[in-house]
């Protein structure tokens, strides 16, 4: 059935038609593409299949379809209307699927109007929608941790944080999360990753003998006065080939001063110790040049090349005036100058494959050169670091030709020398072998007693609840049976800890089935981790668990602070980060960034500063207890200094987020307007306006346009007989079929609004046809005005932003049920309705805070109960 | 250090973060190298000691090609030639080309590696925004699997499994989970043929005892759980009983391998450094993987590899080009030469491993005539850009030995073409598998075997 198929794996259903019950039917003609949902719950189904329906197929199927020798053995005429039946629905879907294709009827046969084949469509889909919905349980599926909870977990019952979930197949999300029970799946070859991920996790954790020695080079690169390949360091009896690069030195630091091969500061060729954490640390500083040095050293350049070319051909000297213009005026006046600190990337090499352990600003100035350290974990194969420059100017047709050069004036990077040191081991034995092995003191003398000690302690915490003494025998027997084969008491140790990470128990959220089938109520510690996986996506500390054990945990008023507790937390970040991002659609970033050649901008310093927009503006509004409305639009964004030079927003220094307030003129504020949307609503070459509008119905309104048809293929790059048609001119061309118009009239609107912003989320007046989507004078203009096709006009991002705050019913709807399928870990259904209404009118009643929202999620009874 | 993120967690998270961020797309091709890779000088070897055996492996290039340049004028008997194809002339006896062709249920985008080997309908499961199901290579590697000390190879040049619509993997197994992929050429050489070391016997069944107390062990914990749940629950822990079960049943099969040596093969002028993620490695790195694919078969270490050559929305040419930019050509003629370029830089590495299996004496015949070789994309750009999943480039090579008619080009109309899945089966039957059905195949394909 392809009904719900999605070309960027959205949400399913539930929230659309959940939306709809709460909606008026005022609001539903004006942003409800089809009313298709709607249909089934207020009409009576029967009635629009006995006046709508069935004339349709005796009029334009039955010929074919009908009860005589029907056609690939579907007869219309006696098609059930139980959708309930999976046979019976699909068998309707396939009629969506080959009326929506034109497939049917055949050329050769009467046509019915597009107008009457999508009123069948809508009815069809609607009643295949609520079906679906309809056969949704209402409790949740047993839950497997998801690869976030899984690290996270792991991170606060072993004490070790490497993610070790990375290497884990993606889990399969539903309803547009991946935390959803019902379709957490588990496949062999998951089971083998969990063994093998409880190996690493323990080999880690729990240590052996005394503490391992550690070394602690220090390495300074200007010794190495020619630069590259030449110089070898002993350090503890290794030969060490320590590289400066083809930088010069100045004052006793090494200048960076662009990112090329021969321009890297490294050490390598050395194996460390022994394996474990150790921390890169390094002494630098940068160089930030001015507009004016910029400006200054860029026309030294350009007049250089400038006589050159008279001298060559002294002929066309106008035209080399007019480039030396042109090129001048770009670098006084163009934004990319105002530059912020050099950036560095660490990278780390281990045997072949090299690692980005750490990219970041270097913010110190050369008069208060600071000591910066990376950590980074290492095993013992051959190894090498490398400090590459790592800030991008954009590369345009003024710059790109002497970017490279010396002379012209960059961020410039001054590195003083570097350091290796570890394994780290503030304490020995490491925190984490205390940690798992508890009071149990060392050499062990009594082993029996021991094992039983570590695991009584460690059980528990990680299967969430309290453990029987039969359970903790079970896994002393696994013990006993291998100490035999294990040189130490450590290493038979981690063979039944290895068995507690490999569990049902750990690997699950088991909430039993009740003895007394009476009360559905969740006991205190299976609701301690429904709060804890929601809103930290890892285990519950121990103050949830006390309080789960003195049985106070299904106290409403509890709850409400242990939530702002839990927000409060840093472990909250999680939640931001897996909910927003799955919400939004942020794990998209990246996956088909903006082609390079076209949005030189798009770099990966950007890349990653669009998303902590994102995560971080959720943030603000959320911890500040703001109007959720804000969501749609602000008077502030949430950005750094990369992104507010990327948005012409000036003054804004380092590279943590943070909040700045913006004037209109900017045209930013709100999610609709961050780059981390609009570029994940691009094709990689041009904006998608379809995408676009889609994305606004379904993730701001909760509605859903529907299924578009099958592989229409790519709107033209060229028109015949337009010149410069826009992207806007080609999509209407496009659609002028009408029963592509039936959606697309709905939808366009919405994305033609957002058309000032292009395929990586800059601000434009024009729609750029030169040389590589440069933006030539007389390029056409940006129309973003339209009219929805109840006779709403809606002009630019101003014109959407208001008529989405005129919506805010739906918004609210949305929010809450995206929270709440989040929450819970399943999909929603019919029965989850009166918890909607009520958090959303909780909501109202406090200010729209997503506080509130939340608040009245988990404390519902859908929250708190199997 | 100062890069201070305030909603990250801690510093800690904030590095673990970034260094997640190497396999982000385009600015670590950028990443210079120390020393680039330089063009290969291994060799094949002249003989194969091997007793001559079906083996198959899928190559998969993204984001389509220029098919102006790619499909044959004309159908039928010797007509396997082409601007691009062309590149394989010394080949022509030994490989067909198949139009026409898609997975009806493919629904375009890039998401043509997820399905490419499945034929799934990725929507077909209510309640769930994903499913795939089996792919050819494993339906093959499960009843011919155990013959070799692996049963099958995934490569790709991503490594791990990618995103649901973003595979960076073409194995998926019987439940549809993804099967991760290796790509660096070193860790490959090595889990393929450096023998583990000499003490390490003892402890390797030690280990595997081990392992097999501890499945022991979470299956009774799952059993013991099982009373405790509800219907739904109960369904749910079963596939995790399953899974253990299954993969005691694996340990047992890795117990007979450990006193057979891995073999002995020498890594000299195999490029093991080469990255993938480099532009500048790219042509070396992709020589390498084809040469371990290459000893891999030789030494009969598995029988069935699937190699995704670079991931959906990705890829290079010889010379570091954009593929994926390239792919939306809108019919640009400029574009399309320069796609035309990537193309053909592809069917060089692949034309150079056909020659190594052409050289290699095996039995009676080649390795090629032993070998079956499937080499496509799950797009077609089409004549503007599209991204349809429909009259996929694909062509199919060796394995002249198990019946593959070649020197030709099969043409089918893209609407009324059989599906795709119907040169899977005949991929499969050829494999030994005895089956006629595989996804939605109808039967094998017409006139390829």
């Amino acid at each position: 059935m392809k009904l719900f198929n999605r070309p960027n794996g959205g949400r399913g259903p539930n929230q659309v038609i959940l939306n709809l019950c709460l909606a008026s039917p005022a609001l539903l003609c004006l942003f409800v593409p089809h009313a298709k949902f709607h249909v089934g719950l207020v009409n009576p189904p029967e009635k629009t299949f006995t006046q709508v329906v069935q004339p349709f197929l005796r009029e334009y199927c039955v010929k074919c379809h009908g009860s005589v020798h029907p056609r690939s053995g579907l007869n219309l005429e006696a098609l059930p209307t139980n959708f309930r039946d999976a046979g019976i629905a699909a068998k309707w879907a396939d009629v969506v699927t080959v009326m929506n294709g034109h497939q049917m009827p055949p050329a050769s046969a009467k046509q019915p109007p597009a107008a009457e084949a999508g009123r069948v469509i809508d009815w069809i889909s609607s009643q295949l929608a609520s079906a679906e919905v309809a056969k949704r349980s209402a409790h949740v599926v047993l839950r497997r941790l998801n690869r976030a909870e899984y690290n996270n977990t792991i991170r606060d019952l072993v004490g070790v944080d490497f993610h070790p979930a990375d290497q884990f197949p993606e889990d399969p999300p539903a309803g547009g999360f991946d935390n959803i029970g019902q379709a957490l799946t588990v496949s062999p070859m998951q089971i083998e990753l969990y063994y093998k991920a409880a190996n690493q996790i323990l080999d880690r954790a729990l240590v052996e003998g005394p503490r391992p020695p550690t070394i602690k080079w220090h390495f300074e690169p200007r010794q190495n006065t020619e630069g590259m390949d030449r110089l070898r360091v002993k350090r503890d009896g290794q030969d060490i080939l320590l590289n400066s690069g083809a930088n010069p030195i100045q004052n006793g630091f090494t200048m960076v001063h662009h990112d090329s091969w021969d321009k890297v500061i490294e050490f390598r060729g050395f194996k460390v110790p022994s394996e474990g954490e150790y921390i890169i640390r390094f002494r630098a500083a940068g160089r930030t040049p001015s507009r004016i040095e910029v400006a200054d050293s860029a026309e030294k350049i350009l007049k250089q090349r400038f006589d050159e070319a008279v001298k060559a051909n002294p002929a066309g000297k106008r035209y080399a005036q007019e480039a030396l213009d042109s090129d001048l005026l770009h670098f006084k006046t163009h934004r990319a100058y105002d530059y912020g600190p050099p950036r560095i990337r660490v990278v780390q090499h281990l045997g072949s494959a090299p690692l980005t352990v750490a990219e970041m600003d270097i913010e110190a100035k050369e008069t208060d050169p600071k000591v910066y350290e990376v950590p980074a974990h290492f095993t013992t194969q051959d190894a090498g670091v490398e400090i590459h420059y790592a800030y991008d100017i954009p590369k345009y047709l003024e710059n790109f030709w002497l970017q490279g050069k010396d002379e012209f004036a960059r961020p410039t990077l001054l590195f003083d020398w570097v350091e290796l040191e570890g394994p780290m081991h503030p304490v020995w034995p490491s925190a984490s072998h205390k940690q798992l092995l508890g009071d149990v003191k060392e050499p062990v003398t009594n082993e029996g007693l021991a094992v039983r000690k570590v695991l009584k302690r460690f059980m528990p915490l990680a299967f969430r609840r309290p453990v029987s003494p039969a359970e903790i025998e079970e896994k002393v027997a696994l013990f006993s049976k291998h100490r035999g084969e294990a040189s130490t008491f450590t290493e038979a140790l981690k063979i039944p800890l290895s068995a507690v990470l490999a569990s049902p128990n750990f690997l699950y959220l088991v909430e039993q089935q009740p003895s007394e089938s009476s009360s559905q109520l969740l006991s205190g510690y299976e609701l301690a981790s429904r709060l804890s996986y929601f809103f930290w996506s890892s285990m519950p500390d121990e103050e949830l668990l006390s309080i789960a054990a003195k049985g106070k945990l299904q106290d409403s008023g509890v709850l409400i602070a242990q939530m702002n507790r839990m927000l409060a937390s840093p472990k909250c970040d999680s939640f931001i980060k897996n909910f927003v991002d799955q919400w939004l659609g942020l794990r998209k970033v990246g996956a088909n960034p903006p082609a390079m050649s076209l949005y030189p901008d798009y770099d990966r310093h950007l890349e990653t500063s669009i998303v902590g927009e994102t995560e971080g503006f959720f943030k603000e509004i959320l911890q500040k207890d703001l109007d959720a409305r804000d969501l749609i639009k602000s008077d502030f964004v949430t950005v750094n200094e990369r992104l507010a030079r990327f948005y012409g927003i000036p003054r804004v220094r380092g590279d943590a987020i943070r909040v700045v307030r913006v004037p209109p003129s900017v045209h930013r504020g709100g999610l609709l307007t961050q780059a981390s949307i609009l570029t994940t609503t691009s094709n990689g070459t041009r904006t998608s306006p379809v995408t676009r509008g889609v994305w606004v119905l379904r993730t701001l309104l909760g509605s859903d346009p529907g299924l578009p048809i099958a592989n229409v293929g790519e709107i033209p790059s060229k028109v015949p007989g337009i010149d410069r048609a826009t992207v806007r001119v080609r999509l209407q061309i496009h659609r002028q079929n009408p029963s592509c118009a039936r959606c697309h009239d709905k939808i366009d609107p919405l994305g033609f609004a957002l058309e000032n912003y292009n395929a990586c989320g800059e601000w434009r007046e024009r729609e750029g046809h030169g040389y590589q989507g440069r933006i030539e004078a007389d390029d056409p203009l940006i129309d973003a005005a339209s009219t929805m096709p109840d006779g709403t006009a809606i002009r630019g991002i101003e014109g959407l932003q208001d008529q989405l705050l005129k919506k805010q019913n739906s918004f609210f709807n949305t929010l809450a049920s995206q929270l709440a399928t989040y929450a819970m870990g399943r999909q929603l259904g019919f029965s989850d309705h009166t918890m909607l209404v009520n958090a959303v009118s909780n909501m109202k009643q406090h200010g729209n805070t997503l506080r509130s929202l939340i608040g009245s999620i988990i404390t519902s009874p859908q929250f708190r109960s199997r | 250090m100062q890069n201070s993120n305030p909603s990250t967690l801690s510093r800690r998270t904030v590095l673990r973060g970034i260094g997640a961020c190497v396999a982000l797309p385009f600015l670590e091709a950028m990443l210079p190298a120390r020393a680039w890779a330089s063009e290969s000088h291994y060799k094949p070897w002249p003989k194969s000691s091997v007793k001559p055996t079906p083996r198959v492996i899928f190559c998969y290039i993204p984001n389509g090609v220029n098919i102006l340049d790619w499909v044959p004028q004309k159908a039928g008997k010797g007509s396997n030639t082409s601007p691009s194809l062309d590149v394989l002339k010394a080949h022509r006896e030994h490989f067909s080309v198949l139009s026409g062709l898609g997975h009806p249920h493919s629904t375009g985008g890039h998401s043509g590696a997820d399905t490419w080997l499945t034929g799934a309908d990725l929507t077909s499961v209510p309640g769930k925004d994903y499913t795939n199901s089996i792919s050819a290579d494993q339906y093959i590697a499960e009843k011919i699997g155990l013959q070799t000390r692996f049963p099958s190879i995934e490569i790709g040049d991503m490594s791990g499994t990618g995103s649901a619509l973003h595979s960076h993997t073409l194995a998926f197994d019987r439940n549809g989970t993804p099967l991760p992929t290796e790509n660096s050429p070193l860790r490959l050489f090595e889990r393929l043929f450096v023998p583990d070391d000499l003490n390490s016997r003892a402890a390797t069944l030690k280990r595997f005892a081990q392992k097999r107390s501890i499945l022991d062990d979470i299956a009774g914990d799952a059993s013991h759980l099982m009373k405790k749940l509800g219907s739904a629950d109960k369904a749910k822990l079963n596939e995790y009983l399953a899974s253990v079960r299954e993969t005691e049943l694996r340990v047992q099969r890795q117990v007979g391998w450990i006193d057979v040596p891995k073999p002995k093969v020498a890594s000299k002028d195999l490029q093991l450094e080469s990255q993938p993620i480099n532009a500048h490695d790219r042509p070396a790195w992709l020589d390498v993987m084809l040469e371990l694919s290459y000893l891999a078969f030789i030494t009969d270490t598995t029988r069935v590899i699937t190699f995704e050559w670079s991931r959906e929305a990705g890829g290079f040419g010889g010379g570091g080009e954009n593929h994926h930019e390239l792919s939306h050509h809108g019919g640009d003629p400029t574009m399309l030469a320069k796609l035309a370029g990537v193309d053909r830089f592809h069917l060089k590495a692949l034309d150079r491993f056909l020659t190594f299996l052409a050289s290699t004496q095996e039995g009676e015949r080649t390795m090629l005539d032993h070998t079956m070789i499937m080499f496509g994309s799950g797009m077609n750009n089409g004549l503007t850009g599209d991204h349809s999943p429909k009259n996929l480039p694909l062509l199919l090579a060796g394995g002249g030995a198990w019946g593959l008619k070649h020197n030709q080009h099969l043409a089918h109309d893209p609407d009324k073409a059989p599906p795709l899945s119907n040169v899977l089966l005949t991929l499969i039957q050829k494999m030994g598998v005895e089956t006629d059905r595989f996804q939605d195949a109808k039967g094998t394909l017409t006139g390829l075997a």
